[in-house]
């Protein structure tokens, strides 16, 4: 028998996951804060945005659209039109600087051309892109048209029939 | 991650917990019914939810699940003798029937009336397919009988197992509904394991290492979808449904049979993971039937005459690195079923997710704890009955499909994920 099939301590083996060993874990923070940006596409993914900006989070900022859609061929970086949580202007290129998740919030499927804008800016900044359908409540199914705008950009599309998921998610991503 | 105080609400199912009293609403996998093969056959020690039960089937064939002590002494009544109606405890010979009710005190004058005193708390055992189910909730809420599909084809369409899997049953289930990990851990077995391999889809699987996930709410539960790149510009899907609370389906590959998995806590450190194959309109072929009793697709080998995994924590699962260095495996260890127990075990008996760091792409596992939470606390606080409990629920299918790149695929595939007697299931 090799020395490496045969563990000499309890710790060196599969064993070690006894609810007693697993206790020894490292308790050093094993990850940096996540910077997230979320972005509310339209008024319902706005306001659903809103109940949650006041709550604690750890480097998430929430910023909605300013001014109508735009034709994303002809829209620069900083020329998409963006306010914060406060109402204060908002530049997308300083806002993506360092981010390490977007998350793009739709309820009805409008403003296409500023979704493609922010996730090809995410995109070429190596950014992951995750996007969140709010379905109508009373189907529980989201339009095609929510679907459809954010399945081409988004590395994970949620079609959720509750609100509540919003802060859920971004609580587990560490927001 | 989830809060210190989310985690232990979602793992910790004994009595009088709210997750322990949530899986009491539903009717659950106890036994196989092969472990009671005939009448008076020897009683079957289960622990099920933290609790500590016997299984016995007595003369008459009526099935019985009920405290495994006797109210006398306290001894276990697997030493019992099962005997003319009832368990008798060979102690003092105490009998009780199969809803607990003890039947015979020897000891005191049968017109004193003692035994009729004595009741072990009792659970309903009912067989449909080859699975006994219980429900461990109230009587008067006790739900319709389980209609999963698997359970209700005809017996030679399908097959069931179970085995031991020594962590807690949420990370085991988070497993199940964890598409990602299938490109990595898994990406063997596609090439060889007779259950899975030769399907179409499995090309487009090989050809597109990072599918793209849509999760969709269901009314029992989640769809999960994970999006390739097919022909033309269309898009394979294979689509798994998770029904609460712990009930999953791996999207199917051909005509192969298609599985899936239920995982019911033991206690807060062990549960069961149960393995389905059925086919929806025709018999398993011999060859099928036997490569499951083998250990393949799903379904694993055991320690002779346990339901403990052949490969488990003591021998390290049997971990072959050569295998793992040629890529026969990804990790070393062998077969599906334990690939995925080994690294669900390793996180530790429950594992602590103050410390994970999740990616969007495990928003499948968000949004199931998400739900959980939510029916967790509906039913504590306002009685509200859980998603899942209710028999429509259960008519669900997974389903492998091309689709044009605009269709949703919750809308596309609706009747496909419905089961339907005597409908072939939608594969490629």
């Amino acid at each position: 028998m090799k020395p490496t099939d045969s563990p000499t301590l309890l710790s060196s083996c599969a064993r070690a996951t006894t609810w007693k060993e697993a206790q020894f874990r490292v308790e050093y923070p094993n990850s940096g804060c996540r910077k997230t940006r979320i972005f509310a596409l339209d008024d319902r993914a706005t306001s659903a945005m809103a109940r949650i900006t006041e709550q604690p989070w750890n480097d998430a900022r929430f910023l909605t659209l300013a001014g109508d859609d735009v034709n994303p061929d002809a829209t620069s970086a900083d020329d998409l039109a963006l306010v914060d949580s406060h109402g204060a202007k908002a530049d997308l290129a300083n806002e993506l600087s360092g981010a390490d998740v977007v998350v793009l919030i739709s309820g009805s499927g409008d403003n296409a051309g500023a979704a493609e804008v922010v996730t090809r800016e995410a995109y070429n900044r190596k950014i992951m892109t995750a996007g969140l359908a709010l379905a109508d409540p009373a189907t529980g199914h989201a339009a095609d048209a929510v679907v459809n705008i954010l399945r081409p950009f988004a590395s994970v599309l949620v079609v959720a029939k509750d609100d509540e998921f919003i802060p859920a998610m971004l609580s587990a991503l560490r927001a | 991650m989830l809060r210190k105080d989310v985690n232990d609400l979602l793992t910790q199912t004994s009595p009088d917990t709210p997750m322990g009293e949530m899986f009491r609403q539903y009717w659950i996998p106890a036994l196989l019914a092969s472990e009671l093969p005939e009448n008076d056959c020897p009683p079957v020690r289960v622990k099920l939810l933290g609790e500590r039960l016997i299984a016995f089937r007595d003369s008459k064939g009526r099935l019985g699940l009920m405290d495994e002590f006797c109210a006398h002494r306290g001894v276990s009544l697997w030493f019992g003798r099962n005997e003319e109606g009832g368990l008798r405890c060979p102690y003092h010979g105490w009998k009780y029937d199969y809803q607990g009710n003890c039947i015979e005190v020897p000891s005191e004058p049968e017109e004193s009336g003692f035994c009729e005193r004595i009741k072990l708390r009792a659970y309903p055992l009912i067989q449909v397919g080859d699975v006994l189910w219980t429900h461990m909730g109230d009587k008067e809420n006790r739900p319709p009988e389980p209609e999963w599909e698997f359970a209700t084809v005809p017996a030679e369409q399908t097959f069931t197992s179970k085995r031991w899997q020594e962590c807690n049953w949420l990370q085991a289930m988070e497993g199940g509904i964890d598409s990602s990990h299938v490109s990595f851990l898994h990406s063997g077995g596609l090439k060889s394991d007779p259950l899975f391999k030769g399907a179409k889809g499995n090309q487009y699987n090989e050809a597109d290492k990072k599918p793209i996930f849509e999760v969709t709410e269901a009314d029992g539960g989640l769809y999960i979808g994970a999006r390739r790149n097919a022909e033309e510009g269309r898009f394979y899907w294979r689509i798994t449904p998770w029904v609460m609370p712990s009930f999953t389906m791996v999207p199917p590959r051909g005509d192969h049979p298609m599985h899936g998995h239920f995982w019911i806590p033991i206690d807060d450190e062990n549960c069961w993971a149960w393995s389905f194959d059925y086919h929806p309109t025709r018999a398993l072929t011999k060859d099928e039937r036997q490569a499951m009793i083998d250990g393949h697709g799903v379904h694993n080998e055991y320690v002779p005459g346990t339901f403990r995994p052949l490969q488990n924590k003591d021998n390290d699962y049997l971990m072959d690195r050569e295998a793992q260095r040629r890529g026969d495996t990804y990790s070393g260890v062998k077969g599906i079923a334990m690939q995925d127990a080994s690294l669900q075990e390793s996180m530790g008996p429950i594992v602590d997710r103050t410390k994970e760091n999740l990616v969007s792409t495990d928003n499948g596992i968000i949004m199931a704890r998400h739900r959980l939470r939510k029916a967790v606390t509906a039913l504590r606080d306002k009685g509200v009955r859980p998603p899942g409990v209710d028999a429509a629920h259960h008519k669900v299918r997974s389903v492998a499909a091309v689709l044009d790149p605009d269709q949703a695929y919750a809308e596309a595939c609706k009747e496909d994920l419905t089961a339907r007697p005597g409908v072939k299931q939608t594969s490629v």
